[in-house]
């Protein structure tokens, strides 16, 4: 599956801005399920300075600076991306329990209970490092804090001994049923405890809530960025730019790699699902974010188009 | 010796049991360098010695040696208090704790690179990565951003302490921006002063060592121009608890104090914007926690740092002491590991041990933990994560079991630590000498293959004889810490000596725009507290002399005058009120001007604005200059504002406050070379001495009145303009009215008339830096040079012409209002133009979630 995604934000401001700087996640990251074959940014004003580097999680960041006088700022990613449909119906009957992956977690490095001699030494490092990868996706981060309150609510799908993938499904379906999409309802900034409270939200805190749910009992679990294609309601035209960014999330599952998953859409990516760049949360992932001195007040809007190549 | 002085003799010293003290040591016995150091004080005596004590309060208190206590209503800062006796260590124990700061500061250098490099401790399980990324103080944008220096941690610090076997122990280690050198510096300079004949003959190494050191450190990390970088002192501002270290250093060490607006980055590299514009820094020292140093990067919310810096650090066009990220250093947990990584990289045993701590997130260290609650000292491995220390044995049983559900919910949050009873050490408190628990913060900077330890360090001791928090939050006290020399060490020089004969060019550091917008403000509040302090003593002056009022001249004079001060300082209603209340009874009023802080436009309060704005910008000012702005504002404050004083006090303190000023003036007229600097301070003073002017002028003698009324106000007018005996001198005749504004407004010569301030307004702003256009002149000098020419061109004749009957002279108020708006434009243009660095920076992220499905 090919895709063209053009995702376009405009900000306006009341008055002169005379320098910014910007951090932009908007080129998708290549891994075993997606090829990214080009992706250019078109900004205007022209960037003095532009950059493009890996961060720690290993996404595509491009760091660039205005350095003349604007009230108008442009930026646009368009990219191309190849999608292999490749996730192995087989991972999601994958049987190791999430005690056992909880276990495996908690022990550091030669604590693994994962040893099993027939691995060449090769194979236990790669193993080691990988679950420590996976460790650091165990931990608070700065929107997803674990708590009694997150662990409760995920308790009734951890049943003893269920296997870890039948128990983040059951999660997901029960997000999906229990809370109600609000684009209304919450801001960046609301706390997950309020999401939880007042069971609304976007796909943004569905995946901060299943990631706190998955962590409060001791699940890595991490947070991705992308978008999703969609399909126009039948009889209607396609609609360029009515796109949006999506989010989901992914657990770590050892021996297999991480599995993705979509509350909002009750699915499991497959090939409708494009991804930009995977963090701990949102923050780490950020699409576009800058620095702005001046400007007075400012407006933004953003226009995403998801095209279908092949 | 006689018997007055005996109390302070070491044989009246009473230590507690079972805990060692730094001048009985093992043996109980009072160590011979020690017994030198009492015989010397009890031949001072007592009495002596509590002068002595006092004279270092004095000398800090004079210094502005300060400590600013957070989350003081008053923005009070706390005068940094030092004991006389200091702490005395051997030579042979200092080599020892030398060489184990050595030894420390290479181990963590050493992890630092480790865990934003490769990370080979925690692949290996050195460490457990939990421990390190559960910190806040892992930054993960700073992994692979550390530069290629043979060390990354620049500066070290540690907090030790003696336990009661006698050995030291580090308490804790500081890595991100440690505070305290200067303190200890200003700390010796002090002793040296009030202790000189004991300081000169027991032989103590010195401390200028070290500080060159340091800046040599700094030197060797600059990417670019090693042989004279741009280093500054990143400072959070003068709220910081410890700012006055900042700008204290600044001036020691010949470096740019500088806040976050100061900086910008252009082009991938860090510029100061200052009044020649924008000058390429090399090198930071920063005392800005890590994680605000970038709102692009890192905290999206801190307006102390400087957007794009991290991206300026990975393309190695700046350095910073520390790195971002080293505060991953200051994690309790990282002690219990020390021991095994030292062996790991250095292969050695740990010299200076750590206080004994288990780590909770390993399973049997945090079962003993939960067991031994009530005998150890719980702590979160994050500072910011709201607890704080905790007393396991000092908890109620419900505390204990919340923090018990906490440390099982989250233990890698948290360890456990012996709770390790300090050494005491000799402290003169109410003029006797007793034991204090102390703990001594020391230093080390990178330099070469090694690092060099600050012969000495910062001691604190508790004010209280069994109190464990030593803090300087807590009110604690310093002393200095003197470590003992073989032989008499030699005075370092500080100062960079060319090695041939060459003439260095006289670079001066360039002005930022906030110490330039700062410095203009300081002129400013000066001249209009000095243009209230006059017209106040004029007011004071006529109801003395007139206390009853009989003469109805006097009462209507005193009136007019009164609400000229209301005017004049803009505390309306005041004296104009529609019920004239205030004017029967003017004293309330007028001592309401002189002490209410709280109302704006009052002398308290333009002192105090006075005084903080100054104190922004303490790195500017001498020693002298600095003292003067701190006895102005003290003897405000303690004679006016919290004093019980009456009109006539009143009186007397209105001439010290003008003699205070005056000196401030003639200090800075003198110390400050005619740069940007002080070109900022005087247009300042020039551009309010003129509005100031201006606006008695339209208060008092715009209305026109009978003759006899006149004249009393044209007398109190040159009064309150200091002008009354030019006045006479020169015409030595009646006061008229056009006489008196031929000299104050038109008299070039008369540095208080309007013609003499814009003229100096004049000079300056040609005088400032600026992009030179061909012969173009900038929106400025076209003011400055408009407002000049109209006052020139004015007739006096003319302003005086009584042309209608409407009771004022219209020209005059016309002139008058017309020049108030031209000098309020200028300000605003010279604003734009100079202090530009005002433009507030704004997030850019999208405040609504995305969209969705």
């Amino acid at each position: 599956m090919k895709y063209r995604i053009t995702h376009s934000t405009l900000y306006k401001y009341s008055q002169l801005v005379g320098l910014c700087q910007n951090e932009a996640r908007l080129q998708p990251r290549d891994f075993w399920r997606q090829q990214c074959q080009s992706s250019r940014f078109d900004i205007s004003p022209e960037p003095n300075d532009f950059h493009e580097r890996r961060d720690f999680f290993g996404n595509r960041v491009a760091y660039f600076a205005i350095q003349q006088a604007h009230q108008r700022l442009v930026v646009t990613a368009v990219s191309e991306v190849t999608i292999f449909p490749r996730q192995s119906r087989d991972d999601l009957v994958n049987l190791i329990t999430w005690e056992q992956v909880r276990d495996q977690l908690q022990g550091g490095p030669g604590q693994s209970q994962m040893q099993s001699q027939s691995q060449s030494q090769y194979q236990q490092q790669n193993h080691y490092d990988e679950l420590l990868d996976a460790k650091l996706f165990l931990l608070d981060s700065p929107m997803v804090i674990t708590s009694a309150e997150l662990a409760n609510y995920a308790q009734s799908s951890f049943l003893p001994n269920r296997p870890l993938v039948q128990v983040v499904t059951d999660l997901m379906q029960r997000i999906h049923v229990d809370f109600t999409y609000d684009p209304s309802s919450t801001t960046i900034a609301t706390p997950l405890s309020d999401v939880l409270q007042f069971r609304r939200g976007v796909c943004q805190d569905f995946a901060h809530l299943a990631i706190g749910c998955l962590r409060s009992l001791g699940i890595a679990a991490r947070y991705v960025s992308g978008y999703v294609e969609t399909q126009p309601m039948p009889g209607k035209q396609r609609l360029v730019g009515a796109d949006a960014s999506h989010a989901w999330f992914a657990v770590y599952v050892p021996g297999t790699g991480w599995l993705e998953f979509d509350p909002t859409n009750n699915a499991v990516p497959f090939d409708q699902h494009i991804t930009l760049a995977w963090g701990r949360d949102y923050t780490d992932v950020t699409p576009l974010k800058g620095i702005a001195f001046g400007g007075g007040r400012h407006t933004l809007s953003v226009s995403v188009d998801v095209l279908r190549l092949e | 010796m006689n018997e007055s002085t005996g109390d302070i003799d070491a044989q009246f010293y009473a230590t507690q049991l079972g805990v060692y003290d730094e001048m009985l040591a093992k043996e109980h016995k009072v160590l011979p360098y020690w017994q030198r150091f009492m015989d010397a004080i009890a031949t001072l005596g007592s009495e002596q010695l509590e002068l002595r004590r006092r004279e270092a309060q004095r000398l800090l208190r004079e210094n502005g040696v300060t400590y600013n206590v957070y989350g003081d209503a008053q923005k009070l800062t706390r005068p940094w208090r030092l004991d006389p006796v200091p702490l005395l260590i051997s030579s042979e124990d200092w080599s020892l704790i030398e060489a184990g700061l050595k030894q420390r500061a290479e181990l963590l250098n050493l992890i630092l690179k480790d865990i934003y490099g490769k990370q080979q401790l925690l692949k290996k399980g050195l460490l457990p990565s939990e421990l390190v990324l559960a910190h806040d103080g892992f930054l993960h944008p700073c992994v692979g951003a550390l530069p290629h220096l043979q060390r990354q941690l620049i500066v070290y610090s540690a907090n030790l302490a003696r336990g009661h076997n006698g050995r030291m122990l580090v308490l804790d280690d500081r890595s991100q921006a440690p505070s305290g050198a200067g303190y200890a510096l200003e700390n010796r300079t002090v002793m040296a002063r009030v202790l000189p004949d004991i300081f000169r003959e027991t032989q103590v190494h010195r401390l200028s060592g070290f500080f060159k050191a340091l800046r040599k450190g700094l030197a060797d990390i600059s990417p670019h121009n090693k042989e004279d970088p741009r280093i500054v002192i990143l400072t959070p501002g003068s709220l910081n608890e410890t700012y006055f270290e900042h700008a204290y250093l600044s001036s020691y060490l010949g470096f740019s104090l500088v806040q976050g607006d100061d900086l910008t980055v252009r082009d991938g590299r860090v510029w100061l914007k200052s009044l020649d514009g924008l000058q390429p820094v090399d090198v930071i020292l920063r005392r800005v926690d890590d994680s605000f140093c970038d709102p692009l990067e890192l905290r999206s919310a801190s307006r102390l740092g400087v957007a794009g810096l991290l991206e300026a650090v990975r393309r190695n066009n700046v350095a910073i002491a520390n790195p971002l990220g080293s505060s991953v250093l200051e994690n309790p947990g990282l002690l219990a590991f020390l021991p095994r990584l030292s062996r790991y990289f250095l292969n050695q045993e740990l010299m200076l041990p750590s206080v004994a701590t288990w780590w909770c997130g390993q399973r049997r260290e945090r079962d003993f933990v939960l067991q031994n609650l009530d005998r150890l000292v719980i702590k979160p491995i994050n500072r910011s994560s709201g607890s704080y220390v905790l007393f396991g044995g000092l908890l109620s049983t419900r505390e204990k079991e919340l923090l018990r559900a906490a440390i099982i919910a989250k233990p890698h949050c948290y360890v456990g630590q012996e709770h390790i009873s300090f050494s005491t050490v000799p402290s003169f408190i109410d003029h006797h000498i007793e034991p204090r628990f102390a703990v001594i913060r020391s230093f080390a900077v990178a330099g070469g293959d090694d690092y060099q330890v600050m012969p000495g360090g910062l001691t604190r001791i508790a004010r209280q004889q069994d109190d464990f928090i030593v803090s300087n939050q807590a009110g604690g006290i310093s002393k200095d810490t003197w470590v003992l020399a073989d032989e008499p060490d030699k005075q370092v020089s500080l100062w960079f000596q060319p090695g041939r004969d060459v003439v260095l060019s006289a670079d001066t550091e360039p002005l930022t725009s906030r110490a330039a917008n700062n410095l203009f403000w300081v002129g400013r509040y000066l001249e209009r507290i000095k243009a209230a302090t006059r017209l106040m003593r004029t007011i004071l002056l006529k109801l003395a002399e007139a206390p009853e009022l009989n003469d109805p001249l006097d009462s209507r004079c005193l009136d007019v005058l009164l609400s000229a001060l209301t005017q004049v300082t803009g505390t309306y209603p005041g004296f104009v009120a529609s019920n004239a209340s205030a004017l029967k009874e003017p004293q309330n009023e007028l001592l309401a001007l002189a002490k209410n802080v709280q109302r704006s436009g009052t002398l308290a309060a333009n002192i105090q604005a006075f005084a903080q704005t100054a104190f922004s910008i303490r790195d500017v000012w001498s020693q002298d200059t600095w003292r003067c702005v701190d006895n102005i504002q003290r003897r405000w404050q303690q004679r006016v504002v919290n004093g019980d004083c009456d009109p006539e006090q009143l009186q007397k303190h209105l001439d010290d406050l003008i003699t205070g000023f005056v000196a401030f003036i003639g200090l800075t007229t003198e110390s400050m070379t005619r740069e940007a600097g002080w070109l900022m301070l005087d247009s300042g003073r020039r551009l309010e001495h003129a509005l100031a002017l201006i606006a008695l002028l339209r208060a008092t003698v715009v209305q026109r009145h009978e003759p006899a009324l006149q004249n009393q106000l044209l007398e109190a007018v040159l009064i309150s303009t200091d002008s009354l005996s030019i006045y006479r001198r020169r015409y030595r005749s009646f006061i008229k009215l056009p006489m008196v504004l031929e000299l104050l407004l038109m008299d070039k010569t008369h540095p208080r008339s309007l013609a003499y301030q814009l003229h100096q307004l004049s000079d300056h702003i040609g005088a400032l830096p600026r992009e030179r256009g061909k012969g173009q002149l900038s929106e400025e000098e076209r003011l400055i040079l408009r407002a000049y020419t109209d006052l020139r061109l004015v007739k006096v004749s003319e302003l005086v012409n009584v042309t209608d009957n409407v009771g004022v002279y219209s020209e005059l108020e016309s002139v008058l209002s017309a020049m108030t708006e031209l000098l309020w434009r200028l300000y605003e243009v010279l604003a734009q133009a100079y202090f530009s660095h005002s433009q507030v920076p704004q997030l850019m992220t999208p405040t609504q979630p995305e969209d969705d499905l």
